[in-house]
């Protein structure tokens, strides 16, 4: 065929560059619309968003690596957590202490996203831990402190600190500790504020990041506080602060996750030990590490399934299990309902995942056979997001 | 780059699998001494603090006269930490004293660690031991074939070339 028949006939058929889709924002005067549900949104990103900032859990990660423009679809179950949140915004923590569970691949970690967004857009003060894996498996520094009797973590610790700077600055800014700080080498005076506190510590990194520890539970305390910014704490891979970690002691026993500073505080607010006087504590649980297995009191506790037939015999640790009190579950649907599927494979379609199998039938007339993939796709995955996401439209082989 | 015992560790290495470069550490004692130490297992030789690198070495010049490992109490679920008016010094002191007035044994296996040159030393002892006794082992090491029953009709190279009474000499 000529080239220039060839390229009238490729234009004829061209699809839309990818990312051409116009979407909503994901935000929340758009949310409050009823017809929302099932179709898919845009994150409104700035450089300052917990996204960029706290990073997210990796296999997400991938997937947006993938998408043009970070995008997601609004389930029934998003409306229901951001109703929960909006409530909880004038309540203590005590009161909004939720896990989102559910099998593998069915969007919990999406849908803790979607409700760190959603918070960052009211202006909450937002403390997101996308990998809460990385504390508890021996990838970062810890030292014994003889005073809480915990083994600290100072450079997560150092990183968490520095995150929360960039996030929430402008809140930061506006409130102010209450009592002064001795450091090492300086009094902090109170009336200090808490992001001048942060930014003494990242200026004076040498020193600071053995006191860093000590730093972000002086900005934890003074959030717990002040009511005048509602706090959500999220927490992705939440099991795996109720087992044992894989550090070991000087004695070379294993060491118990709630004796490590940060998974203790993460545990402490999730238990109620320790309160926001306004905001919410929300974690995620998952299922795709089996080094960090759902533990049996997490279970108990939420509800859920059992991975074996329970006897008499199988043990509960008490301190883990009174770490698991009045821990509230919120169930993610298993499958992707036929709306929320058809927005994902349209964001996918429009990202050309898919081949580009674009017919003509007798009469001449254009046809593609998109919606067999779909059904087809679809009913491979059962409706589970993941599997129809990387088992179905990334894995497709049709040329 | 980190010297231990005139073994130079490099900077990129984790810790964990560098120090299985000292003769007679292998993955499982450097795991136990990474965990004495505080170093957790992705930590590389060049994130190491200078305190470990001296702890470490002066262990390893000689693990037997090393002071017993105390241990430190760990925090209960209700464990209300003490106000930052306290110093550590007195903590520490309060938990030394609480410590003295009990006996405590010391059942850390790396007591007994043996490594480099008093490691090399034994194992020549050992065969030296059995050719003195004049048992089959020892005879086989004096003449240089292989002590464990394996065939020497073929094979035996590494026997022949390397089973000596000065063994690892």
């Amino acid at each position: 065929m000529p080239p220039a028949q060839l390229l009238a006939v490729k234009a004829k058929f061209a699809v839309e560059p990818p990312g051409s889709l116009s979407l909503p924002l994901f935000e929340p005067k758009a949310l409050k619309t009823s017809d929302i549900v099932g179709k898919a949104a845009e994150f409104a990103l700035d450089k300052n968003d917990p996204f960029y900032v706290f990073g997210l859990p990796r296999k997400m990660l991938l997937e947006f690596r993938l998408m043009t423009k970070p995008t997601t679809v609004v389930r029934g179950v998003t409306k229901e957590s951001i109703e929960l949140l909006q409530s909880a915004k004038d309540k203590s923590s005590l009161d909004t202490r939720v896990v989102f569970t559910g099998r593998a691949g069915c969007g919990k970690s999406f849908l803790l996203l979607q409700a760190v967004e959603h918070c960052v857009a009211q202006k909450w003060v937002v403390i997101y831990i996308p990998r809460a894996v990385n504390l508890v498996n021996s990838t970062t520094t810890h030292a014994y402190d003889i005073r809480t009797q915990t083994y600290l973590q100072p450079t997560f610790s150092f990183q968490t600190l520095q995150r929360m700077l960039t996030v929430n600055d402008v809140a930061l800014r506006k409130l102010t500790l209450q009592t002064s700080l001795q450091l090492e080498k300086r009094e902090v005076p109170a009336g200090t504020s808490l992001a001048e506190l942060i930014e003494i510590a990242i200026n004076d990194r040498s020193r600071s990041v053995a006191q860093a520890p000590l730093i972000l539970e002086t900005v934890m305390r003074a959030l717990e506080e002040q009511t005048r910014y509602p706090v959500l704490f999220a927490v992705d891979d939440f099991q795996s602060l109720y087992g044992k970690s894989k550090y070991r002691d000087p004695h070379f026993e294993t060491i118990h996750s709630y004796h490590l500073s940060l998974p203790r505080m993460m545990l402490e607010y999730a238990s109620g030990r320790r309160k926001f006087n306004k905001g919410a504590f929300v974690g995620a649980i998952s299922c795709s590490d089996t080094n960090f297995p759902l533990p049996i009191e997490l279970r108990d506790a939420l509800g859920l399934e059992y991975d074996h037939p329970m006897s008499p015999y199988d043990k509960r640790f008490k301190p883990v299990f009174d770490y698991t009190e009045g821990l509230k579950a919120i169930k993610v649907p298993e499958k992707l309902s036929v709306q929320e599927a058809m927005s994902v494979f349209e964001i996918w379609k429009n990202e050309q995942a898919l081949a580009d199998v674009v017919m003509r039938d007798s009469e001449g007339r254009v046809v593609t056979n998109y919606d067999e993939q779909f059904l087809a796709k679809y009913t491979q995955s059962g409706g589970n997001a993941r599997d129809f996401v990387w088992g179905g439209i990334l894995a497709n082989m049709e040329a | 780059m980190v010297h231990i015992l005139g073994i130079n560790l490099p900077d990129n290495h984790l810790a964990r699998f560098a120090l299985t470069k000292v003769y007679g550490v292998g993955q499982h004692t450097a795991h136990r001494l990474c965990a004495r130490l505080q170093v957790h297992d992705r930590c590389k030789v060049r994130d190491l603090s200078p305190f470990q690198v001296t702890s470490l070495a002066s262990f390893l010049s000689s693990p037997t006269s090393a002071p017993p490992l105390p241990r430190y109490p760990l925090a209960t679920p209700d464990y209300v930490s003490p106000p930052l008016s306290t110093s550590t010094q007195e903590l520490q002191a309060e938990f030394l004293a609480k410590r003295k007035a009990k006996k405590v044994k010391n059942l850390d296996p790396l007591k007994n660690l043996k490594i480099e040159s008093e490691l090399r030393r034994e194992v020549r002892e050992n065969i030296a031991h059995q050719r003195m006794i004049g048992s089959y082992v020892g005879r086989r090491h004096a003449m240089g074939l292989p002590v464990r029953g394996q065939n020497t009709q073929n094979n035996a190279k590494t026997a022949k070339k390397l089973n000596k009474l000065d063994r690892h000499g």
